[in-house]
């Protein structure tokens, strides 16, 4: 859908100008995708930028037969794996990045138990495109494919001139590109999960992503909702918790937010003091069914 | 589905006629242009019904409702079945308790076979044998052999044999199956077709007598397939239609789960039939919830189409997030607002809950245009073109099914089967 679209001077005070307004919508990775462009650039950008995010997709899915599920099948069974996919070598790669940043709290491996859960035994030789692990486990991606799709998509945006652009990811996952269409930072809002009416945490972001993790909330209990687990322990999360993180890349938030909703009140604060403002976790008290109850952030 | 006996006949034809017309059409429906063509002739084609139980006597209706066929003969061995039977028919119309009496007594051109199935191929041999022309129930016969030997045995005759698959008759189907074939749900890969019902199945039997067996057939292994046989013959037609093609194997698992009374036959069948390419039919049929009744959906990679319904449904962008169509007006407007994120829509793909698109028609009753057609193909001795072979590989579907439920084994489709 392409529409040019006049900005009046109205709240903004800014010149008036004709901004054209692109949008795509389409289902993938288990969640909408709304990608909304704004400005000039690349008219194709957007539909490359859909695929981008197709492709990361078929890379990166446990649901069906991928470059994903082909290491999970032998890293499950104990052997070493060939990694063909360009998508999943650089994913693989980002999961290398985001572990230490979370102190080892993200971790997309499953199966391990244990002291340091199953990342550390991961070995890939990116030169020979290859992937071990000292003990069975095998990959499941979850949010972080989302945010790393985002980052993709952005990227081949940028690259096609892109100046304004808002990614959404299913709600929880958003990057934004640029400024505001009208200038400055993009304004959001994360209501209160319990309390819709209610706003918990007001932001604003340029060039960042950001994610939302969550115990509660609608859908949150769902029967097709797989529970966050502690990477370490192997213990499902079931406090009353929402996390923000706001960070430079799609990739990074969605780990920084899962690593805020497993982490222990310790761990939580080390990494909420390290970024001040854009790392939120809020615990609600007197259970879940109660619809408006306080909240606290590590801020 | 409600019969509607006082449709418009015209309109009705009329429908299967625009239904029919499509491309591809001519190949995957070769009959209906057969069935749609004016009556030859004046004579009406004599039928002798055999079996005037609940499906026969709705036959019958049927049949007056021609242009072409009248009943000239009816019988069944069960007197209540009979009386029924005669009340609906001209009075003076024979009648019969045997079907080699009403054969023998000549005066008819062919006969309807609406008893219980393990008696379908009997009737319809000695019908054959006797020169006279067959339409029989579904499904064709107990056995995959008696399947056939109707077939060989008509053929080496020369008459029409009919089987009773009515949804090929019907515009709805028709219409779904040009749609189809023109590409609006893309590349059919899966068919999920159910047939649930919350009843025992059971007949009233009069007590005191030893009828149970004779009314309560379906219920018992000898006499009938229970539901592959009666029920699920139907959906295995239409699912090899829209696949225009043939199962490579089935599996399947049946067993009696609910009405443990006495019954031989499964109360709950669930079964993969296999096609080329990695295509599936899924079928399950139940009796003790009704909840998703009888549907055949007939999955594609750009939307669904639910004949029983009438409906067709096109795969969709998922609707946008209204606080991101907000945003868009905000900027529209000029105006820079916050924009609230992160709420209510922590949720994957669900199922679609919208309405979907008519496929355009409702009430019909197709059964009748069976009866034309059959009638046309007695008149020319030519049997309607390519009905048979959707039939016989119904029931060989039906019945192989059957088998990999009791042998709980993956069963190839046969290699020997009679030619059609």
């Amino acid at each position: 859908m392409v529409g040019r679209v006049r900005a009046g001077l109205g709240d903004t005070g800014l010149s008036c100008a004709a901004i054209e307004a692109r949008v795509e919508r389409f289902a993938a990775m288990g969640t909408r995708i709304e990608l909304h462009l704004f400005g000039g650039g690349d008219p194709d950008a957007l539909s490359r930028a859909r695929h981008a995010i197709e492709a990361v997709d078929d890379a990166l899915t446990i649901h069906r037969p991928s470059p994903a599920t082909a290491i999970n099948h032998c890293l499950a069974s104990g052997r070493s794996a060939p990694i063909d996919d360009p998508i999943l070598l650089d994913a693989l790669a980002g999961v290398a990045a985001a572990w230490p940043m979370t102190e080892g709290l993200f971790d997309p491996t499953v199966g391990v138990v244990g002291e340091t859960g199953g990342w550390p035994l991961v070995t890939i030789d990116r030169r020979a495109g290859r992937i071990a692990a000292s003990r069975p486990l095998a990959f499941d991606f979850g949010g972080f494919g989302k945010g790393y799709a985002l980052d993709r998509a952005g990227d081949v945006l940028r690259a096609g001139g892109a100046t304004s652009a808002f990614l959404c990811a299913g709600e929880s996952s958003i990057a934004v590109l640029g400024a505001h269409p009208l200038g400055g930072k993009w304004p959001l809002t994360v209501p209160h999960p319990l309390a819709p009416e209610e706003t918990l945490v007001a932001l604003e972001l340029e060039d960042e992503a950001l994610s939302i993790s969550s115990t509660v909330g609608a859908g949150a209990h769902a029967p097709w909702r797989a529970p966050m687990v502690r990477p370490i322990v192997g213990a499902i999360v079931t406090a009353a918790t929402t996390t923000v993180a706001v960070e430079r890349s799609g990739a990074a938030a969605e780990a920084m937010s899962t690593a805020l909703l497993v982490a222990d009140a310790a761990a939580a604060g080390r990494l909420g003091r390290a970024a001040p403002g854009r790392r939120h976790r809020f615990l609600f008290a007197g259970g879940m069914s109660e619809s408006r109850i306080s909240a606290g952030s590590i801020r | 589905m409600t019969k509607d006996f006082t449709f418009s006949r015209r309109t009705f034809l009329d429908r299967v006629l625009t239904a029919s017309a499509g491309a591809g059409m001519a190949a995957a429906a070769p009959w209906t242009a057969v069935a749609q063509a004016e009556p030859i002739g004046s004579d009406s084609v004599r039928l002798g019904v055999i079996g005037t139980g609940d499906r026969g006597r709705a036959l019958i209706q049927n049949i007056l409702k021609t242009r072409n066929c009248t009943v000239a003969a009816i019988c069944d061995p069960y007197a209540p079945h009979l009386d029924k039977a005669r009340a609906l028919v001209p009075a003076g119309t024979a009648t019969f308790t045997d079907h080699r009496a009403m054969i023998d007594a000549r005066g008819i051109d062919a006969v309807v076979v609406a008893t219980p199935l393990d008696l379908h191929a009997r009737h319809s041999l000695d019908a054959l044998d006797a020169g006279l022309h067959v339409w029989c129930e579904k499904a064709m016969a107990r056995t995959i052999k008696d399947c056939g030997a109707m077939i060989t045995h008509a053929r080496s005759r020369g008459k029409v044999l009919q089987i009773g698959h009515q949804r090929l008759f019907n515009p709805t189907y028709l219409n779904a199956l040009k749609r189809a074939k023109a590409g609006e749900i893309g590349e059919i890969t899966q068919i999920r077709a159910s047939w649930h019902r919350n009843r025992n199945w059971r007949r009233p039997v009069p007590p005191g007598s030893n009828l149970d067996r004779e009314l309560n057939w379906r219920l018992y292994r000898a006499r009938s397939a229970g539901l592959m046989t009666e029920l699920a013959t139907h959906q295995l037609q239409v699912a090899n239609w829209f696949m225009d093609g043939l199962p490579t194997r089935v599996m399947g698992s049946g067993s009696i789960a609910f009405w443990k009374d006495g019954r031989e036959v499964y109360d709950h069948v669930a079964l993969i039939y296999d096609y080329s390419d990695g295509r599936k039919t899924i079928y399950s049929s139940l009796l003790n919830n009704a909840r998703y009744g009888c549907e055949e959906q007939i999955q594609g990679s750009k939307g669904t189409i639910e004949p029983e319904l009438g409906r067709i449904y096109m795969e969709t962008a998922p609707g946008s997030v209204p606080a991101l169509a907000r945003m868009r007006k905000d900027v529209q407007a000029g105006r820079k607002g916050a924009i609230p994120i992160g709420g209510a829509t922590w949720f994957p793909e669900l199922p679609v809950t919208t309405p979907g698109d008519s496929l355009g028609w409702g009430e019909y009753d197709e059964t009748m245009l069976q009866f034309e057609g059959f009638g046309e193909a007695v008149r020319s001795g030519r049997e309607l073109p390519g009905l048979l072979r959707q039939a016989y590989y119904a029931s060989i579907a039906s019945l192989l099914g059957e088998q990999a439920m009791d042998t709980q084994q993956a069963i190839a489709w046969p290699s020997g089967l009679v030619q059609v």
